[in-house]
C-alpha cells in the first residue's frame, strides 16, 4: 500500500465478474430533463435521505465554520462476467453504497465517510469533517435547487433489468467468433462488464443534483500458438453505453480485432533504442495526451506551482494546428458526466487552443484559489474519496494532412497502434506509454509489427514536437481501464487523430 | 468488532446455504483508519472513516461466483445473497469449482506474527498531527531554498477479518498499519520541476523511523534529481533500488501464478526445475516473520501457509498455485497468494558495489512500462543517476530499459546488503549486467 501520489494510466484486464439484482425497469427521458430524471428522489425513495437530514448533516459539517460543505451519496452496482476456457463460468458482482461528507476551508479539506445512511452514522461522519475548520458555525444554504443539466447518456434499459440469460450468449458468441477465426488460437478470455451508479451530491450552497452514470464494456483476449511460440492480443468496446449497443456485429468486430493483432504478433520484433520520429495512429494513442499534458493541466498541481506548466498559460506551447480540449459532453464516452461530483455541469473546457496554453482543469477549491469558475472536473473514485480536478475525455482535434501523408512524413521511425498504459511526472513533465502493438516505420511506409515498448517523452517538448496531424480523428471507443490519480481510479476517454512527433525516446532492445 | 465479524460471517453463510448452495466462503472486514495530510505547516486534509465490507464466493451445481457489498442491512444481505445464488445457477458449469479441501486447512502456525501494535489505542490526534508536522518541517529544512512545494502525509489503521468456508474453515486476522510520506518539489533549470518522496510503512508505529528521517529522505531525493539529462542509448551494467526492485521483480512473478500458466500466458510455465536466473536469484516466500506486512496462517482461500523456496540459486522450483487452477492444472496447490517475498541480501553496500561497476545507471525510479507474461518482454521509463567509478555524475531522465526476463534475471550479478523493510517485498538493491539504457 502506498499513499503517495500516483498517475498512471491504467487499461486493467477485468478480472471480476456479475449477477443481477431486480430494480424495476427504467423509463425512456429527454435530452434536457433533470440529469437522468428518472433517478431524481431515489436516494429518499429507497434509503431516506430527506432535504431536512441533509441540511442537519451539512450543518454539522459547518459546526466549526469552513467555506463550504457537501454530501455525496453513491449507491453502486457493478456486475462481471467471464468466460474461460469455453465457458462463462464465473460471474462477480460488487455493491457499494455510502455517503461521503466534506468540509472544505480555503485549500483544506476535511472529510469522513460512513456506509451507514442513518442520521447518527453521516452526524458522525459530518463531526470527523468539520475538524478541518476552527471558527464559528455556518448555517447551510435555505433551499436546495435541483441542478438541471444535459444528459450525455441516458439510460432507457437498466443493466440490472437485462436478464442474465440475454447478457450470457453475448459472451460466449465472443469465445465461438474468436476460435472459428483461426486455428491457432489457442486460449481465449471474455469479460462482460456493467455498472450502474446513482449518485446525489447536496451542497451547502444549495445544489442538489442527481444522476445515473452507466459504465459498461465487453473485452476480449486471445493468445494464439505457432511453432511453440505464443503471442496476446486484446480489445474492448464500451463507455457510458447500454446493453443494446452490444450487437452482434459488435461482438464480431471484437472477435476480428482481438485475433488479428495477436496473429501479427508472430513476426513482431522489439524495435530499436533511442530517440526517433513517432507517429501515433488514431484513437486510444490519445492516452499521450492525458499524459503529456492532461494530467499537467489539472489545477491542483498548478495551485501548488508543482507542474511543469504552471507558468506558461497564455503562452505558445504548440504548433498552430494544435487544439487539445477535456469534454466531459460527448455522447456516451466513458470520462463524460452529466455534471461533476460536487456538482457543477458537465461542460468542454480547451486546454490549448491553435497552440496557445489556454486554461486548467478545476474543481472548486482550485477555481476559488484562481476565481474563475469551476470547470466541471471535480472528480472522485466513490464516496470514500474527496474530489480533486480529473480529465475527463481529453482529445486533440484533427489535422489537414492524409494518415500516409503523416506517416511518410516520419521517414524512419515507428508507429504505434495501441497502448497498454502510462505514467507521468508531473513537476519535470517526463511521461511513458506502453505501446503493446504497433509498426516499424521504414522510409516513410509501415513495415514490420512492433510490441511491447515503452517510450518516453517529456511534454511541453513533445507539443512542441507535434509536427504534423491527419484528417482521420477518432475517439477511443472502449470501456475498460481508468486514470488512477492519488489512490483514486476514475474512467477517462481519449481521442486523437494521427500524428506526428518529430522525435520520443523509443525503450528498444538494441542500441 | 471481533464477535460482530464472525457473527455476520455466520450469517451470510447461513442466507448462502438457505437460498440453496452447495456451500461458500464469506469473507468479512472491518477497518478504522485516519489520514492526515499537511502542506504550508496547516492540516491540507484530514479523512477519516469505520468500513465494513463482506465479500461471499458461492458454490452452487458446480456453479461459482464473487460477490461483496458494503450495504449490510440484514434484508439488503439477505436479497442480495439470494439473488446471487440464483443467477449463479445460470453460469456454465465448471467442475473445477470447489472449496478447497478441509486437509489444506490443518496444521496453522500458532505463532505470534506480530501484526497488530498492542498500543494502537493509545494513539492521539494530537500525536498524529505532531507526526506529521514533523516530517514536514524536516523535508522544508532539508530541502531549503530549492522547495517549491513540501507535502507530508500520515496514516494509520487497525484492521480485522473473518474467513469462513462452510466445510469447516474459520480464520481471523487482525493488523495495524502505519504509514509516513512526504513529496517535496523542488526548483530546477527551466520550467523543471523534479518531485520524489520518502515514505515509511509498518505494522507498528515504534517500526516506522523517525519522522525526520522520512521528510529528510523525500528532500534529500528530490534534490538529487535536479539537473537531470539523457544520455546516449548505451549497453550498461544497472543497479535498481531496493525501494522500486520490486516493481521490476513484478514482471518475473506475473508468470508465476496458476492462472498464467493454465491459460498459457506464462513465459514460465515449461522451466519448473530449470534455471531461469543466475545464482544469486533465491527467493523465499515466507509467510512467519514477525511485524513483516506480508505475514499471516493461511492464504485467501484458507489453505495453511508455508515457507516456499521458490527460486534457489536460478532455479525454479514452485509457482504460486491456489485451489482452482491446481484442480484445472491437476497440479499440487501452493498458495494463490505471495506472503513475504525474499531475495537473501548480499554482502556489499551499493556504494561499495558502483565502485567496481565502472559506468552504469543506478535506477531509483520507474515510469510507465509494462511486461508480457506470455514472452516475458519488457520496457519499462526509469529515472536515477548516472554512475562512474563509484562516484555519481548526474541524474538521468527521459531514458528506458528493455530486456526479457528470462535472460535479464540470468545476467543477475549481485544483490546488495539493503533489504527494503517497507515492504512484504524485502528484496534488496539488485545489479543487472549488460541492459541497453536508450536514451538519446
Amino acid at each position: 500500500m502506498t499513499k503517495i501520489s500516483r498517475r498512471s494510466f491504467l487499461k486493467t484486464g477485468a478480472t471480476a465478474a456479475a449477477a443481477t439484482i431486480a430494480v424495476p425497469a427504467i423509463l425512456s427521458r429527454g435530452w434536457y430533463a433533470f440529469a437522468q430524471a428518472e433517478a431524481a428522489g431515489y436516494f429518499e425513495r429507497e434509503f431516506g435521505i430527506t432535504e431536512g437530514l441533509c441540511r442537519k448533516v451539512l450543518a454539522k459539517a459547518l459546526a466549526k465554520g469552513g467555506d463550504f460543505a457537501d454530501l455525496y451519496f453513491e449507491h453502486t452496482i457493478s456486475n462481471y462476467l467471464i468466460l474461460e476456457d469455453g465457458k462463462v463460468n464465473r460471474a462477480a458482482s460488487d455493491v457499494a453504497l455510502g455517503v461521503g461528507i466534506r468540509t472544505v476551508k480555503g485549500d483544506q479539506v476535511g472529510y469522513g465517510f460512513t456506509q451507514d445512511l442513518n442520521e447518527k452514522a453521516m452526524l458522525a461522519a459530518a463531526s470527523t469533517a468539520a475538524t478541518i475548520a476552527d471558527a464559528s458555525a455556518k448555517e447551510p444554504g435555505g433551499k436546495f435547487v435541483a441542478l438541471k443539466t444535459k444528459n450525455y447518456y441516458p439510460v432507457y434499459t437498466l443493466f440490472s433489468s437485462v436478464p442474465l440469460d440475454t447478457k450470457l450468449p453475448l459472451v460466449q458468441s465472443v469465445n465461438d467468433k474468436c476460435f472459428a477465426l483461426s486455428p491457432l488460437v489457442i486460449k481465449v478470455n471474455v469479460v462482460f462488464h456493467d455498472q450502474q451508479k446513482r449518485i446525489l451530491v447536496v451542497t451547502s450552497e444549495g445544489t442538489k443534483a442527481e444522476d445515473l452514470q452507466p459504465l459498461s464494456f465487453l473485452a476480449s483476449t486471445a493468445v494464439v500458438e505457432k511453432n511453440g511460440k505464443r503471442e496476446r492480443s486484446g480489445w474492448n468496446y464500451g463507455g457510458r453505453r447500454e446493453f443494446s449497443y452490444y450487437t452482434p456485429a459488435l461482438a464480431d468486430k471484437l472477435a476480428k480485432l482481438c485475433v488479428d493483432r495477436a496473429l501479427v504478433l508472430f513476426d513482431a520484433i522489439q524495435p530499436p533504442a533511442g530517440e526517433m520520429p513517432v507517429v501515433l495512429g488514431p484513437g486510444i494513442t490519445g492516452v499521450l495526451l492525458h499524459e503529456a499534458i492532461g494530467h499537467g493541466m489539472e489545477a491542483d498541481f498548478n495551485r501548488k506551482k508543482i507542474s511543469t506548466f504552471c507558468t506558461m498559460i497564455g503562452k505558445k506551447v504548440a504548433e498552430p494546428f494544435v487544439t487539445i480540449i477535456d469534454d466531459g459532453t460527448v455522447p456516451n464516452l466513458a470520462g463524460s458526466i452529466n455534471f461533476d461530483d460536487e456538482g457543477t455541469p458537465g461542460q468542454k473546457t480547451v486546454l490549448v487552443d491553435k497552440g496557445i496554453l489556454t486554461g486548467y482543469l478545476h474543481d472548486k477549491i482550485s477555481a476559488r484559489f484562481y476565481g474563475v469558475s469551476p470547470t466541471g472536473n471535480g472528480r472522485r473514485q466513490s464516496y470514500e474519496h474527496y474530489v480533486i480536478p480529473r480529465m475527463r475525455n481529453t482529445y486533440m482535434l484533427a489535422g489537414q494532412a492524409t494518415p500516409e501523408e503523416v506517416i511518410k512524413a516520419a521517414g524512419k521511425g515507428i508507429y504505434v497502434e495501441d497502448v497498454a498504459n502510462g505514467q507521468v511526472k508531473i513537476g519535470e513533465g517526463d511521461f511513458a506509454f506502453f505501446v503493446s502493438q504497433g509498426r516499424m516505420i521504414e522510409n516513410g511506409k509501415l513495415g514490420a509489427p512492433i510490441k511491447d515498448v515503452n517510450i518516453m517523452g517529456n511534454g511541453p517538448k513533445m507539443l512542441a514536437n507535434i509536427t504534423m496531424l491527419a484528417d482521420d480523428f477518432e475517439f477511443y471507443d472502449g470501456g475498460a481501464g481508468g486514470c488512477g490519480k492519488d489512490n483514486q481510479g476514475v474512467p477517462c476517454g481519449f481521442g486523437q487523430p494521427s500524428a506526428l512527433v518529430k522525435s520520443l525516446t523509443v525503450g528498444g532492445v538494441k542500441g | 468488532m471481533k464477535k460482530e465479524l464472525h457473527d455476520l460471517a455466520e450469517k451470510a453463510i447461513q442466507i448462502a446455504k438457505s437460498s440453496g448452495a452447495d456451500d461458500c466462503r464469506v469473507a468479512v472486514g472491518g477497518e478504522r483508519f485516519v489520514e492526515i495530510g499537511y502542506r504550508d505547516r496547516k492540516p491540507e486534509n484530514i479523512k477519516e472513516a469505520t468500513t465494513k465490507g463482506l465479500r461471499v464466493e458461492i458454490f452452487v451445481n458446480k456453479r461459482y461466483s464473487s460477490q461483496s457489498t458494503s450495504d449490510l442491512r440484514p434484508e439488503s444481505l439477505k436479497t442480495f445473497i439470494g439473488n446471487a445464488v440464483t443467477s449463479t445457477k445460470l453460469l456454465a458449469e465448471d467442475p473445477f469449482r470447489t472449496l478447497p479441501d478441509p486437509k489444506y486447512y490443518q496444521g496453522r502456525a500458532a505463532a505470534d506474527l506480530k501484526q497488530s501494535d498492542p498500543d494502537y489505542e493509545k494513539v492521539t490526534p494530537e500525536s498524529r498531527h505532531s507526526f506529521v508536522k514533523a516530517i514536514e518541517e524536516s523535508c522544508l529544512a532539508k530541502g531549503g531554498d530549492r522547495v517549491i512545494s513540501a507535502t507530508a502525509s500520515g496514516y494509520d489503521s487497525r484492521r480485522e477479518m473473518i474467513l469462513m468456508a462452510s466445510n469447516g474453515f474459520d480464520g481471523y486476522e487482525e493488523a495495524t498499519v502505519f504509514y509516513g510520506a512526504a513529496e517535496m518539489t523542488a526548483k530546477d533549470e527551466g520550467e523543471r520541476r523534479p518531485a520524489e518522496y520518502g515514505v515509511a510503512v509498518a505494522m507498528s508505529r515504534k517500526a516506522l523511523p523517525k519522522p525526520e528521517d522520512i521528510g529528510a529522505e523525500a528532500a534529500s531525493r528530490t534534490l538529487s534529481l535536479l539537473g537531470a539529462k539523457k544520455i546516449k542509448t548505451e549497453t550498461l551494467p544497472i543497479i535498481i533500488e531496493n525501494r522500486v526492485v520490486a516493481r521490476f521483480g513484478d514482471g518475473f512473478m506475473q508468470a508465476m501464478f496458476g492462472r498464467s500458466i493454465q491459460q498459457k500466458q506464462s513465459f514460465l510455465a515449461d522451466k519448473k526445475g530449470q534455471k531461469v536466473a543466475s545464482p544469486v536469484m533465491t527467493l523465499i516466500d515466507d509467510p512467519f516473520i514477525p511485524g513483516a506486512m506480508g505475514s499471516g496462517t493461511f492464504d485467501g482461500e484458507g489453505m495453511t501457509n508455508r515457507k516456499r523456496v521458490m527460486i534457489d540459486a536460478g532455479v525454479l522450483k514452485e509457482f504460486y498455485i491456489d485451489w482452482y487452477y491446481g484442480r484445472k492444472l491437476g497440479w499440487e496447490p501452493t498458495t494463490g497468494r505471495p506472503t513475504n517475498t525474499i531475495l537473501p541480501p548480499g554482502k556489499r553496500s551499493v556504494k561499495e558495489i558502483m565502485k567496481d561497476l565502472g559506468r552504469g545507471i543506478f535506477i531509483t525510479g520507474f515510469i510507465g512500462g509494462n511486461s508480457n507474461s506470455t514472452t516475458g518482454d519488457t520496457s519499462i521509463g526509469i529515472v536515477g543517476q548516472l554512475f562512474e567509478k563509484g562516484e555519481i555524475v548526474h541524474p538521468v531522465s527521459e531514458m528506458n530499459i528493455a530486456d526479457n526476463h528470462l535472460k535479464i534475471w540470468q545476467r543477475l550479478a549481485e544483490a546488495a546488503n539493503d533489504p527494503y523493510p517497507y515492504s512484504p517485498q524485502r528484496i534488496p538493491s539488485l545489479v543487472f549486467t549488460d541492459v541497453v539504457v536508450s536514451g538519446i
